[in-house]
């Protein structure tokens, strides 16, 4: 821990990203640039129903449509994604007698080209015997109208919680309030959109997948698996990423189609998605109801919520995990945030319905917790006629309070909860805020403040990037002296190329760009997680820095030989190794590593030959804590509906900063779908179960002219872990929507709005104000 | 999402792409294909031939000459934007073409092509029939002015013949002040409600929605100085059209984008203010 520390140089340096180039100069190779010579594309005849028998197909005239090399259904490729014992219930990558989403992959047609799949996809004749959709999550619950799957419940996850003592202090506050929250489908809308390319390699026998993908390691173990090949005749290459939050972190139907597929006509073949494809088949997201009763104390303390949490999880659990499961379990632990409010008891209740499946989208529980919590501290404010930040600091968790064990029994390390909201507050001009807000009001403006603060799970011993608890780094000094890592990791846009490059430059002694990070071939990195459940920057950079480490040890010993002094004289940086206060007795790394691989014999007895090594690292708390606030000021038209986002504040505590630069944009990112979350985004069924925003100008997506500037301010709490970093990919978008939603409720208290929805739309503003007046 | 096959022909003579058009029924015209690009890549629409009419010269002008302004169906929306002529003798385009969609698509997208797709939530179709313009049409009997009023029969359907394409818009000269407000959820977006209005000074006018009704309709109002009188006009006015949806927030909303766009009108001064001076109307989300 003390090495490690010792002069960092790259390490907290507002590096720029040696990714950027690539990508602003449109050099990036992405799945879809991945073309090669007889490479089949295929196109998916979808369900356009709901919940429908398949009663028969006719695909005499596709198969015999120009271009067309084959036609699939499940009686070619009979494969479900999840064996049946988890869930009882398993979703077969091409629909087997029954469709149960719009959206659904019915067929598949594989052709020269995408534009002749697409041409015989058309010819395709399915006979539906359409069925009633189950759609509402609360009638789904009582099994109404019917069971999504006829030999399995529809509530597919029940848990109950409660903490000892609840009851009592619950029936003796003094004051109680209830709210319903709800939550609107969202995806997440990534710039590249998913694909699978597979191509057999008729010498070696292997398959080698393209896969645009968070988690190189777990789609090549899934494949295996479900296609029952052994893993090692599998290689996973994953090109450039354009986004993944969370989405592409699954195995999807496509993916097991495509690869059988190209193993079946030994031939290469392709699938991307479309962008209607996109809008129905990617996982979706936060389809949930949070129905709460707040017991509360006159001074504003908050002594227990009672919470009945639902999530509807669409018509199949994503493989391997639902996200209807992540969103309600996590959000039921952390629902106090960073509050110390005594009692909790919770009721989840997951169900089916004839929607398309619920993944994960960045932040997953937290944005829908956040909203919870940070609206009902809100309202007990309003109900008390207290300032919000007054019982925000009433109910928060002390600095003396760490490590603090929170009423659904997580542990909370060190954060900065107080000082970050304190700092906030400042920076936003909180104290003549209410001044100015009054003011406006009396000229028919209305302004308001939103506090969010949030509390960040990360690098968790499972996320989305499965149950691996560790990453991975081969690290080797070349022989000319130049470093090349490999890490299981699959970045998706984080700038890992960067961030970790950082880390080792720093404990091998080298310069930033003597160090190649490579990823996203399981044929050369070791196995990995992958990147999800803000893991990449603690667990990935601990294993950077334990691997850098080892590397730097081996250099120093060698080095201790060669220059024959104490190995605790010897000091390396600036890609040589010198004496402590003597830099004439100095070797550099390059000729260090060429005695190393080439004049061996001068290598000291007991070292190994070369410099290769692997590390891993596994932090050995199961959690670590970010904190932030998020504020925003808006100003809501009361007229048009609008809400204009004027000023947006957030202190973020991320524990040691790898980079300033990147954690800045992981935040501006954040802030932005924000925006989205909390005024545009939503995934519309109408109520014949047909999705109806299946392009960019129906589903809305927050442009540049929506974000305002951002001011941030970074507090640094370090974790435990290696290097006191803690992960942050997921803050920003946990904090902000609560904060854009609670400048709306403070905006419109004239009206006695407070918000119970996301998004808000015009709409809805019109509504309030019209008939509250 | 490719489109269905087709065949591509470029002309650069009306004549020539009259007469694709009068061969093939079903043959769409490709200008600026900002609508018609996505449509055929959903397959809502596909023709079997497409005529590119962006090799036509004689489409791309912008004239005042002295009685009407002229612009040729292939100017594009940046360019109306951009054009000082039509800043000068009508400057409600200059202001409504910076809410067309983004630059990029205002840089392809053309006034024939706005015109002839007659989405009734569009910014060009509406100015036609507020402004009181003629569109001219040739075809294979030659040319004929339809006047706006007459063009837009509903939801994308014109009196433009299949044979026909649209050569250019005339534009009267401005008599009275004309006020232009529109509101979306995002910049560039299509309109929730946008509104012309047009006072002649007398306590008499005309409002022209867009993305209210099927179609742009002119409808005569009166126009009261008092606010309540005035909202109770834009109510009356917005009586007489048959209304996209009978969601409670669209007519509150065209009630006020029309008092907006006659706040603009009134905000206009000697001849005409620039939209920044009007608070609210176009703000972002």
């Amino acid at each position: 821990m003390t090495e490690q520390a010792m002069r960092p140089q790259f390490m907290g340096a507002r590096v720029k990203r040696v990714e950027d180039p690539r990508l602003l100069t449109g050099q990036a190779r992405y799945l879809d640039d991945i073309d090669v010579p007889g490479m089949l594309e295929v196109a998916f005849v979808r369900s356009p129903y709901p919940s429908a028998r398949i009663t028969g197909m006719d695909l005499n005239a596709v198969k015999s449509a120009p271009g067309v090399r084959a036609v699939l259904t499940f009686d070619d490729c009979p494969i479900l994604l999840w064996q049946k014992d988890t869930y009882q219930v398993g979703q077969p990558v091409l629909a087997h007698n029954e469709v149960r989403y719009v959206g659904e992959p019915v067929v598949a047609v594989v052709a020269e080209d995408r534009y002749q799949a697409e041409d015989a996809a058309e010819l395709a004749v399915v006979h539906y015997e359409s069925m009633e959709p189950v759609l509402d999550m609360e009638q789904s619950i009582a099994e109404l109208p019917r069971r999504v799957h006829a030999d399995a419940s529809n509530v597919f996850y029940h848990k109950e919680y409660t903490t000892q003592g609840f009851a009592e202090a619950f029936a003796q506050a003094s004051h109680h309030l209830t709210a319903t929250f709800r939550t609107t489908r969202q995806t997440a809308v990534t710039m590249e959109p998913r694909g699978t390319a597979a191509m057999p390699d008729p010498a070696s026998g292997r398959m080698t997948v393209y896969a645009s993908t968070q988690s190189p390691h777990r789609i090549r173990g899934d494949l295996a698996e479900l296609l029952g090949w052994p893993e090692n005749q599998i290689r996973v290459i994953v090109p450039e990423v354009g986004g993944g939050f969370g989405m592409k972190a699954n195995t999807y139907p496509e993916d097991v189609v495509v690869v059988w597929a190209a193993r079946h006509l030994g031939k290469p073949v392709k699938w991307v998605s479309d962008r209607t494809e996109s809008l129905l088949s990617d996982v979706h997201a936060r389809d949930d109801i949070h129905e709460v009763e707040v017991a509360y104390q006159e001074d504003g303390r908050i002594i227990a919520i009672r919470d009945h949490l639902m999530a509807d999880g669409g018509a199949y659990p994503a493989y391997p995990f639902s996200g209807a499961v992540g969103e309600t379990s996590l959000a039921s632990r952390v629902l106090t945030g960073p509050y110390q409010i005594p009692f909790i008891e919770t009721v989840i209740d997951c169900t089916y319905s004839n929607k398309t499946p619920l993944g994960a989208y960045r932040g997953v529980w937290g944005p829908i917790a956040s909203f919870v919590q940070e609206g009902i501290v809100d309202r007990v404010a309003r109900s008390l006629g207290q300032d919000p930040a007054e019982v925000r600091r009433i109910n928060m968790i002390r600095p003396d309070q760490f490590p603090f064990r929170n009423a659904a029994g997580m542990i909370y390390d060190a954060g900065s909860y107080g000082e970050s909201m304190e700092e906030a507050l400042r920076l936003i001009g909180y104290k003549d805020f209410r001044d100015r807000q009054s003011v406006l009001r009396a000229q028919g403006r209305y302004r308001g403040i939103g506090i969010s603060v949030f509390v960040e799970p990360t690098a968790m011993a499972s996320s989305e990037a499965g149950s691996v608890g560790y990453e991975s780094v081969f690290i080797r000094v070349e022989p000319t002296g130049k470093v090349t890592a490999a890490m299981g990791l699959g970045p998706t846009g984080q700038g890992h190329e960067t961030t970790m490059a950082q880390l080792i430059a720093d404990q091998v002694g080298v310069n930033l760009e003597d160090v190649v990070i490579l990823h996203g071939d399981t044929d050369s990195a070791p196995f990995g997680g992958g990147t999800g459940g803000s893991r990449s920057g603690p667990i990935g950079g601990g294993a950077a820095l334990v691997a850098g480490r080892e590397m730097r040890q081996r250099l120093v010993k060698l080095a201790s030989h060669l220059l024959e002094a104490a190995e605790e004289d010897i000091e390396l940086g600036h890609g040589q190794a010198w004496v402590a206060g003597v830099p004439d007795r100095a070797i550099t790394i390059r000729q260090l590593a060429e005695i190393a691989y080439t004049h061996v014999k001068r290598i000291p007895p007991g070292m190994p030959i070369g410099l290769e090594l692997v590390a891993r690292y596994q932090p050995q708390q199961s959690v670590s804590f970010s904190n932030g606030t998020h504020i925003a000021e808006v100003e809501v038209d009361p007229v048009t509906g609008l809400v204009q986002v004027l000023n947006y504040v957030v202190v973020n505590d991320c524990g040691r900063l790898i980079n300033p630069l990147i954690v800045e944009g992981q935040i501006h990112g954040g802030v932005a779908q924000g925006i989205g979350s909390a005024f545009l985004e939503s995934l519309q069924y109408g109520s014949d179960g047909q999705l109806l925003t299946t392009s960019l100008s129906d589903y809305l997506l927050p442009e540049a002219t929506d974000v305002p500037r951002i001011t941030t301010k970074h507090l640094v709490t370090p974790s435990a872990g290696e290097g006191g970093i803690k992960g942050m990919g997921e803050g920003s978008l946990i904090g902000a929507p609560a904060a854009l939603v609670g400048a709306v409720s403070d905006a419109l208290a004239p009206f006695h709005v407070m918000v119970d929805r996301l998004p808000v739309t015009p709409d809805d503003v019109i509504e309030w104000v019209t008939s509250r007046v | 999402m490719k489109p269905a096959a087709f065949e591509y022909r470029r002309v650069t003579t009306v004549t020539e792409a009259v007469k694709l058009l009068r061969d093939a029924p079903d043959a769409k015209v490709i200008a600026g294909g900002q609508s018609l690009v996505p449509l055929m890549n959903f397959r809502l629409t596909r023709p079997s031939l497409l005529v590119d009419v962006n090799g036509i010269k004689a489409l791309q002008h912008v004239v005042w000459d002295g009685t009407f302004l002229r612009i040729g169906s292939l100017v594009r929306h940046q360019q109306i934007a951009d054009n000082v002529e039509i800043q000068k003798h009508c400057p409600v385009l200059t202001v409504a073409a910076k809410h067309i969609g983004h630059w990029a698509i205002r840089n392809r997208g053309t006034m024939g092509g706005s015109l002839a797709h007659a989405d009734p939530a569009s910014e060009w179709p509406a100015a036609a029939v507020a402004l009181n313009a003629e569109i001219e049409v040739e075809g294979p009997q030659g040319v004929r002015m339809v006047p706006a009023s007459e063009f837009y029969l509903g939801y994308y359907s014109t009196v433009l013949q299949p044979d026909e394409l649209i050569v250019q818009i005339r534009i009267p000269s401005l008599k009275f002040r004309l006020g232009f407000a529109e509101m979306a959820r995002r910049r560039g977006d299509f309109a929730l409600a946008g509104a012309y209005v047009e006072d002649d000074g007398n306590g008499q006018g005309f409002v022209t929605w867009f993305g209210v009704a099927d179609k742009p309709v002119r409808v005569p109002t009166v126009l009261p100085g008092n606010l309540e009188a005035r909202r109770e006009a834009w109510q009356q006015a917005l009586g007489t059209l048959p209304i996209v949806d009978d969601k409670r927030s669209r007519i509150h909303l065209a009630v006020q984008i029309a008092e907006r766009a006659w706040q603009h009108s009134q905000l206009e001064g000697a001849k005409y203010l620039s939209e920044e001076a009007i608070a609210g109307g176009d703000q972002p989300l």
